[in-house]
């Protein structure tokens, strides 16, 4: 048997990757809460980063137009300084969805990296592992993160994710362990290791591309906890990450007083919308794909 | 006289591809006091039979024809029609059952003696020494230290323990009928023996009446004073054990006595039936052991045989060529080489 | 990894010292494998590993906050770096002059005593009476939203499992999938808009704070009572976003444990279904959940922050955005240690509620045979 062939495990053959698309779709098809997820997914990822190409900014303010209330011409309203609340809820998504990217990209790859090494070594080095894992997970997050932004005052959406990160990868690193546990024990990780691959082999070539639904599930979850983490330090003012974003939309909102007064009713509703139905949709597209890629866990 | 009478039960299971027919037409008798064992493959329906004597069978199952006849003190009633109140007490006090999962069988978080004080309980037992006294003695008929095995937990027990506390447990309230299934399965070889002792000596001792299911033929013998073979979800034949042992009239049953490993014998002398059991959804018109039959005539596919009596009034097989089947396998020509009991 | 009692006895065997270290060894061991001492040696960890962030975080990191503040105080030429120095060394509890191991340490030392430096603005307040004053607010309006959404939602989890694929269970487990995906604070806004802007049902202006100004403190029924009313919010939203998670848990946990075979045989047994759901059901279903409520006490403190902002509720976590608001580096600081004392601690009760619950874990190393 050569490595490529164990590298796809035990009846999986390797469909084109839009084959493989088409037969995701339908699975999702199938399932309405699923599809509602995924569409709902798409549509913010399209608004956040094509939505700007095709509107421009608008950033005049217009004081006689202040807390417009829904019109033709705004159709969500206006802010304080009578500027389109619609032209900034297309705006505003962009950063917020990139930090979230990359904060779950970097938790994944760490959690990934720190429970495949666990699970592989084990003993003393697992020990240590799961334990700085379970501090992680004890210290209140969002605390943290406040105490580490006022004293690093990280700008740049890189710093904020690189911070975000370095707290979430311990909410994942339990799960991935357990899964690199239960692969070790499938007969082609263990082929593997009787021809001697390496452990680099071993997690890499064997163990990787069998979690692949695995990882994509628990990426999608670190998202929409770094979007939560994310809007709401962004909301309480404390790391400006530019000038658009739906959270800062609140944070202006709450500062200036515009919660409170009764005609800015849909200038406020709408971030809240945007951030509440974009973790909606995850939270939908997370749990059709753990019916998809797990049957069991739900029928049970 | 019959404590249990099961008439021409019928059992559906309803899957998204239709009904798949578990159980066919499946009636016996078992008389106060007797042993009946029932044999058969996984997928029999012996566990699906077993199961809805006490009305335990999951939701996806549908009895759709028959009756299950229970006698007490003279009064017969069909379980069929209890309502829930009293299937509840009919459950443990009447008929027990002991199941194949005895490691599972125990809630993981209470005591051993909360479970019997539980059992006790649900079926009127209201004075703690009662139950205390009861269960004593008869954890020291199964050959435990009730002190030790009362205050325990679950997972503190070894398997074969917790399968003795169970048989204890099933005779709490002395019921009539003890329903055993495949009480040995999960259980090492020297434990099963010990098992089997047991039972047969609390059967000497109580008097109660048993149904034995297994799909172990050996074991099921030694208790068993008949046996029943289920195929695809119906009896195929049913007699006094020494008769089904030594002249099986049903070809489906010498498959089975001829699995049964040899003592004696080298490995290979072990043979599984050749074949798969018929898909229980599209049953085809016929004898359903007709694909997988030696003896298999044209004449088998017309329509399924009826049970009728061969050799003897107490023996009944499913079979055309029963005659061939008895010429071919003569008298003790299934040499099965373990002692038959009862 | 956890060592086994097992994994004790083989090192003691493979080691043998002699008889008091084999002792030491075995008692160690046992005490390793006893829940209770290795919950509790888990927590001192904790806090210990948190204790040293916050120092890391503090001193050693560039621009940390000690020399930011030596740089404010010597900035205008109003004192000297000694005299600043030596000033930031009180507001810190650190000698700065000393080498960075014996700050450590002393750091460590000074945390242990409860001493956690004092406040730079209102001279003379020591951090840990600041934190006194706020941190019981928290604690009460998280404990009691989280206590009763666990209550509730496992409650109704059992309902939906039992009446699975029912209009009440479709209600509860759509419900209760949107209501937890939905964050917190955004929850908040949605009451502070539409019940208190909108619709003016709620008082938010009056319900702000912790008590009414001037309210005397005491058992009284007025004083608890204004304890709740200013509460009923933050309450309301903890208990809101956590019930859908501990709905979902507890309906897949019951559904798991409905068809465990304990309970078939215990149905076999003829035991009442009352008995059935609380005793063979419930209690083996709710076991995984008590766990993860002490992974969710660490964030819902940390979303304090974001509800006591909105509804201007005094506890810790409006404290500490004003302390970030004044740069007031030490209340920060013990603030961080202080939650994360908190979580762990409740961390620790989770932990011996579980080892009492479960008795696999409870006696480890029983009797089998």
């Amino acid at each position: 048997m050569s490595s490529v062939a164990l590298g796809l495990g035990p009846g999986r053959s390797l469909p084109g990757p839009l084959a493989g698309a088409v037969r995701f779709l339908r699975s999702l098809a199938s399932r309405p809460v699923g599809l509602v997820g995924f569409v709902g997914v798409v549509f913010f990822v399209l608004l956040a980063f094509v939505g700007p190409l095709l509107v421009p900014l608008q950033e005049t303010s217009d004081v006689t137009a202040v807390y417009l209330t829904p019109s033709t011409a705004h159709p969500l309203g206006t802010d304080f300084r009578g500027r389109d609340v619609l032209n900034q809820i297309v705006w505003g998504g962009r950063d917020i969805l990139a930090v979230a990217f990359l904060a779950a990209t970097f938790s994944t790859i760490i959690a990934v990296a720190l429970g495949a090494v666990a699970a592989s070594i084990g003993g003393r080095v697992d020990t240590i592992i799961v334990g700085i894992s379970d501090v992680f997970l004890t210290v209140p997050h969002l605390i943290v993160l406040i105490v580490v932004a006022a004293i690093l005052r990280p700008t740049g959406f890189i710093a904020l994710a690189v911070v975000l990160a370095g707290l979430q990868w311990s909410g994942l690193l339990r799960p991935v362990r357990a899964q690199v546990l239960s692969l070790r024990e499938r007969e082609y990780v263990e082929a593997a290791r009787s021809l001697d691959l390496g452990l680099f082999h071993i997690i890499f070539r064997e163990m990787l591309p069998n979690m692949r639904s695995y990882i994509v599930i628990h990426f999608i979850l670190a998202m929409t906890g770094a979007i939560y983490a994310v809007t709401g330090i962004v909301f309480l003012g404390l790391v400006p990450i530019s000038g658009q974003s739906w959270a800062i939309m609140l944070y202006f909102a709450q500062a200036q007083g515009a919660i409170f007064f009764r005609d800015s009713f849909w200038y406020i509703l709408s971030p809240i919308l945007a951030i509440a139905l974009f973790q909606l949709s995850l939270v939908s597209l997370v749990s059709a794909l753990e019916d998809i890629f797990n049957p069991r866990l739900r029928n049970g | 006289m019959n404590v249990l009478s099961v008439r021409d039960l019928s059992i559906d299971y309803l899957t998204s591809h239709g009904p798949v027919h578990a159980v066919r037409d499946v009636s016996f008798d078992i008389a106060a006091g007797e042993t009946v064992a029932i044999i058969g493959e996984s997928g029999s329906g012996k566990t699906t039979v077993a199961i809805s004597l006490v009305r335990l069978s999951p939701r996806s199952a549908r009895i759709t024809n028959g009756e299950i006849l229970y006698t007490n003190a003279g009064t017969t009633i069909d379980v069929r029609s209890l309502d829930e109140e009293e299937l509840r007490r009919y459950r443990w006090n009447d008929c027990a059952m002991v199941f194949q999962a005895a490691l599972s069988a125990f809630n993981p978080v209470i005591t051993i003696w909360e479970q019997f004080l539980d059992t006790g309980r649900a079926h009127g037992m209201r004075d703690r020494h009662t139950v205390r006294e009861r269960a004593g003695e008869l954890l020291d008929l199964v050959h435990l230290d009730p002190r030790r095995v009362l205050a325990s937990y679950p997972h503190e027990l070894s398997g074969g323990m917790r399968q003795r506390v169970l048989i204890a447990m099933s005779l709490l309230l002395q019921p009539q009928v003890i329903i055993l299934d495949e009480p040995t399965t999960a259980l090492d070889i020297l434990t099963q023996r010990s098992i089997i002792d047991l039972l047969r000596t609390l059967r000497e001792k109580l008097g109660f009446a048993m149904i034995f299911i297994s799909h172990d033929l050996s074991i099921a013998a030694e208790l068993a004073d008949r046996m029943i073979t289920m195929y695809a979800g119906t009896v195929v034949e049913r007699a006094p054990v020494r008769d089904l042992f030594y002249r099986p009239r049903h070809p489906y049953s010498v498959g089975l006595l001829r699995a049964v490993p040899r003592v004696s014998g080298a490995l290979g002398a072990v043979s599984s039936i050749p074949g798969q059991p018929p898909d229980l959804r599209r049953l085809r018109p016929g004898c359903t052991y007709q694909p997988r039959c030696p003896f298999a005539v044209n004449e088998c596919g017309d329509r399924e045989p009826d049970l009728v009596p061969v050799d003897t009034p107490a023996h009944d097989a499913r079979c055309i060529r029963w005659e061939a089947v008895a010429k071919s396998v003569g008298d003790t020509s299934v040499d099965t080489g373990t002692a038959v009991g009862g | 990894m956890t060592t086994t009692p097992a994994d004790t006895k083989l090192a003691a065997q493979q080691f043998p010292f002699g008889g008091s270290a084999r002792r030491a060894r075995r008692m160690l061991g046992q005490t390793w494998g006893h829940p209770v001492a290795r919950a509790l040696i888990k927590a001192l960890v904790t806090i210990y590993v948190a204790t040293s962030i916050t120092f890391l975080l503090i001193r050693l990191l560039p621009g940390s906050p000690v020399e930011i503040k030596i740089d404010e105080l010597t900035k205008d030429g109003a004192m000297s770096y000694a005299e600043a120095a030596a000033l930031a060394s009180t507001l810190f509890s650190i000698d700065l002059s000393a080498p960075i191991h014996e700050q450590y340490i002393s750091f460590l030392a000074a945390t242990a005593r409860g001493d956690l430096g004092h406040s730079f603005l209102s001279q003379g307040t020591t951090v840990s009476s600041i934190i006194l004053a706020v941190l019981p607010w928290t604690l009460f309006s998280v404990g009691v939203g989280s206590l009763l959404s666990f209550s509730a939602g496992i409650f109704l989890g059992l309902l939906a499992a039992y009446r699975r694929n029912s209009v009440l269970d479709h209600v509860l487990s759509t419900g209760g999938s949107i209501i937890s995906s939905v964050p917190n604070y955004l929850l908040a806004l949605l009451i502070v808009l539409i019940l208190g802007v909108q619709l003016r049902w709620v008082p938010m202006t009056q319900m702000r704070g912790s008590v009414t100004p001037g309210i005397q403190p005491g058992l009284s029924l007025a004083f608890i009572g204004d304890v709740f009313f200013h509460a009923a919010l933050p309450i309301s939203v903890y208990f809101l976003t956590t019930i859908g998670h501990w709905i979902l848990s507890m309906k897949s946990a019951t559904i798991g444990a409905l068809d465990e075979d304990y309970v078939t045989v215990a149905r076999a047994r003829g035991l009442g279904e009352s008995r059935i759901r609380t005793a063979y059901v419930g209690r083996n279903a709710v076991l995984p959940l008590v766990t993860q409520f002490a992974i969710h006490m660490g964030f819902i403190v940390g979303g304090a922050v974001l509800i006591e902002q909105i509804f201007v509720y005094q506890g810790v976590g409006l404290r500490l955005l004003t302390a970030v608001g004044q740069r007031d580096y030490p209340v920060m600081q013990g603030i961080l240690l202080m939650t994360t004392i908190a979580v762990v601690v409740a961390n620790l009760i989770a932990d011996l509620l579980y080892s009492r619950l479960d008795p696999r874990i409870g006696r480890a190393g029983g009797a089998t045979g």
